[in-house]
């Protein structure tokens, strides 16, 4: 009886080791490619390094450029405008369809189908996203401009610069991110609804609520977590944004039209990853924190306002 | 029992294994060299090699804009290969800085002191005088031209003579409107006389330097551009090249020539065709003709340009990293101090310029069937001797393209001068700390 115990002990433990067996490929990958790259740049963020030989610490002086630099102001600015409008349509339009979508009396049907339809434009690959968009804007020949004029919208030579005007192109950005991450927001805030108990929905017909009050005091309200989970994430996503800006204009890094497009991270790419030999990764380090540190904060900021509300 | 553990162990082997990358996929034959270079000229070169020797020659041609970066990221991760790589004068001093090239010295490179053009020998050593990189050209600047249409607009094709129609911007610009009214463009592109506008250097003393060239040059550009003398081909787009072959549609000015979806449409809507007249380019821009002239062959003559000027250069060197040194530089030798080599590529290249010395002499009286029997040699020699390329420093890449986006500000009415310029010095300020601006 004893024996028996003991050799049953002795295989759990073994399987408790294998555990670690198992999660070691994760970690060695973490570690590796997670953690080191963010410690290394914590620590060359204070350093002037070209990317080859020694770096040599120079204390806050990066930082004091990026606050002093006016391109990484506009670069923040050109973000939140991307961004902005960006996540007002987004949001804007996965609500509506959320609306639509979890009506009780009214049943849409074909959800699955929808949803699929929705999320489709996320699976394709960032660069073919943005060389579809650039064939269809094409100011001279695109289709968009071409669809506009045989509709006596706009009138024949005038066609619309979307790509070339710097006062018309981040917002063309801003559409090309809703297009492509509407569905996503969709499906999460979807999920939110079907996770509400249906109990309060009968309880809200039994009381004579129409949909509108449904809505406004019972999806709403216990959609709450889940919409500061989409506004956080897509957030953080928003102030990192690079893809399509980058993709989009013809001078990569520089952001055409006239720098417009330019988002914080094309910016910390031209002086991380281009400059041939003139590389300047330390400065490049100090851009990625400052742009962790106000992720941070306004993270912070829109977690505690939304928490409010709730009160 | 046993078999569940073998099979957990395996998978989770399997698991580790799959992260280490697969070492030693990458061997290859004993005599074999690895080549990255920027232009197409090196892949003659290997493939005459690798007849003449054996030695297999794997030759990677990448755009310049991204060969520094590549090559770069290659060598300082200690990468054995590519054996042989190359670069531009402007990029030699960081390659140098860098540590990315081996010494040639060590090799016996010292022994051939004296016998290439002292200018590109020099450019050749780093800081501390150490031997490596060595170029086979030297690249002067002039401007080609159609004798044909010379002939017809001029009455001469001399290039003596069509020399002074662009002695400076002013008759640059008389001579441009002579020709709109003929008919033709005298330039592809407005930046043809940037070649020529490089007479000091963007830094000096740690201080930025728009020189009156470079504020000339940019009123040059402006004035070809709007007054309708260029073709609107930008330079090294598709059309700047099919120019060189004769006609050419006429595109409008705003028409994005890189964007090749946008072009075809344009050539198709193009109800105009038009032929240009000329080029600004330095001496290997034979190769560029040679590639691109078609049916113009032989019609082309070589003038002069506003002053002297010059651009680029292949200079080739080995990775520092490289197991096969001496057959790599075995391979340098071959494609820079052979006669041998020099004087089948003279000829392959119809008329590149060479820079050792022995071969300049024996060729500095020949006649270039091509550009109508001139004396290229006599004529680049000339223009060579004015070659200062202490003027070239490691951020004439990023500053020239800053300048170029000012100017094409300016000329396309975005912003006037003064704001283009403005914008231009901010730019700079703000990507090198280092460099003072001084407005």
């Amino acid at each position: 009886m004893e024996s028996v115990k003991t050799v049953g002990k002795k295989k759990k433990k073994d399987y408790n080791r294998m555990g670690y067996l198992f999660v070691l490929p994760f970690v060695i990958v973490f570690l590796v490619f997670s953690v080191y790259p963010v410690l290394r740049t914590l620590y060359l963020s204070f350093m002037s390094y070209k990317g080859f030989g020694d770096p040599t610490p120079i204390g806050f002086k990066n930082y004091a450029r990026v606050i002093q630099d006016k391109f990484f102001w506009r670069a923040l600015w050109n973000t939140v405008k991307i961004w902005g409008v960006n996540i007002v349509l987004q949001l804007g339009l996965a609500f509506l369809l959320t609306i639509v979508f979890s009506d009780i009396k009214y049943k849409m049907k074909g959800l699955g189908v929808f949803r699929t339809v929705y999320y489709l434009p996320n699976i394709i690959a960032a660069t073919s996203v943005a060389f579809l968009f650039k064939t269809l804007l094409d100011w001279k020949y695109g289709s968009v401009n071409n669809l506009l004029m045989s509709l006596g919208i706009i009138a024949k030579g005038a066609q619309i610069n979307w790509l070339g005007d710097p006062k018309i192109a981040p917002y063309v950005v801003s559409v090309i991110n809703t297009w492509m991450w509407f569905g996503n927001s969709f499906i999460v805030l979807m999920a939110g609804v079907q996770g509400i108990s249906k109990d309060y929905y009968e309880a809200a017909a039994i009381d004579g609520a129409n949909r509108w009050k449904t809505f406004g005091k019972i999806t709403l309200p216990l959609l709450r977590p889940i919409m500061i989970y989409v506004s956080i994430t897509s957030l953080i996503g928003g102030l990192q944004m690079f893809d399509i800006p980058y993709l989009i204009n013809d001078k990569g890094s520089a952001g055409n039209p006239s720098g417009s497009l330019q988002t914080v991270v094309m910016y910390l790419y031209k002086f991380g990853f281009e400059g041939g030999t003139k590389k300047q990764v330390g400065y490049a380090s100090a851009i990625a924190y400052s742009l962790f540190v106000i992720v941070l904060i306004v993270s912070v900021i829109q977690f505690k306002v939304m928490n409010k509300k709730e009160d | 029992m046993k078999m569940k553990k073998l099979l957990a162990w395996s998978l989770a082997g399997a698991m580790v294994a799959t992260m280490i990358p697969a070492a030693g996929v990458n061997a290859k034959a004993e005599d074999s060299l690895v080549i990255w270079t920027l232009t197409n000229d090196l892949i003659q070169f290997a493939e005459r090699y690798e007849e003449e020797t054996g030695v297999k020659c794997d030759v990677e041609v990448t755009q310049p804009a991204d060969y520094p970066t590549k090559v770069q990221a290659a060598v300082l991760a200690g990468e054995v290969e590519p054996d042989i790589i190359v670069g531009e004068p402007k990029m030699l001093d960081s390659y140098y800085e860098a540590g990315l090239l081996a010494d040639l010295d060590e090799l016996g490179a010292s022994e051939y002191d004296g016998q290439i053009v002292d200018y590109v020998w020099e450019k050749g050593k780093d800081m501390d005088g150490v031997q490596r990189a060595i170029s086979w050209q030297i690249t002067p600047a002039g401007i080609y031209y159609r004798r044909d249409i010379a002939q017809e607009v001029f009455g001469t094709d001399d290039p003596a003579e069509i020399g002074q129609k662009f002695a400076d911007y002013p008759t640059i610009l008389e001579t441009a409107e002579t020709l709109k009214q003929a008919g033709y463009k005298i330039f592809a592109s407005d930046g043809e006389m940037n070649v020529f506008s490089n007479k000091e250097a963007w830094v000096v003393d740690d201080t930025l330097n728009v020189s009156q060239a470079r504020l000339d040059y940019m009123d040059l550009c402006v004035q070809l551009f709007q007054g309708g003398y260029t073709a609107y081909a930008t330079q090294w787009t598709a059309p700047w090249y099919q120019a060189m072959s004769g006609e050419i549609p006429v595109y409008d000015k705003d028409t994005n020539l890189w964007d090749d979806a946008e072009r075809e449409k344009a050539e198709e809507n193009a109800t105009e065709t038009t032929q240009v007249f000329a080029y600004g380019l330095p001496a290997w821009g034979v190769l560029t003709m040679r590639d691109n002239y078609k049916e113009t062959e032989g019609k082309w003559g070589i003038c002069s340009g506003p002053s002297d000027g010059f651009d680029g250069g292949t200079y080739i060197g080995i990775n520092t990293n490289s197991k096969k040194k001496e057959l790599a530089w075995d391979f340098v030798k071959y494609c820079t101090l052979n006669d041998d080599t020099l004087n089948w590529w003279i000829d392959a290249s119809k008329g590149d310029t060479v820079s050792k010395l022995s071969v300049i002499e024996a060729h500095k009286d020949d006649e270039n069937a091509t550009y109508g029997g001139e004396k290229l040699y006599q004529f680049w020699l000339e223009q060579a001797e004015k070659i200062d390329l202490s003027i070239v420093t490691p951020y004439d890449q990023a500053i020239g393209d800053a300048w170029g986006e000012a100017i094409t500000k300016v000329k396309t009415e975005l912003m006037d001068k003064e704001e283009a310029i403005s914008e231009f010095y901010d730019e700079i300020e703000a990507t090198y700390p280092e460099i003072n601006v001084e407005r």
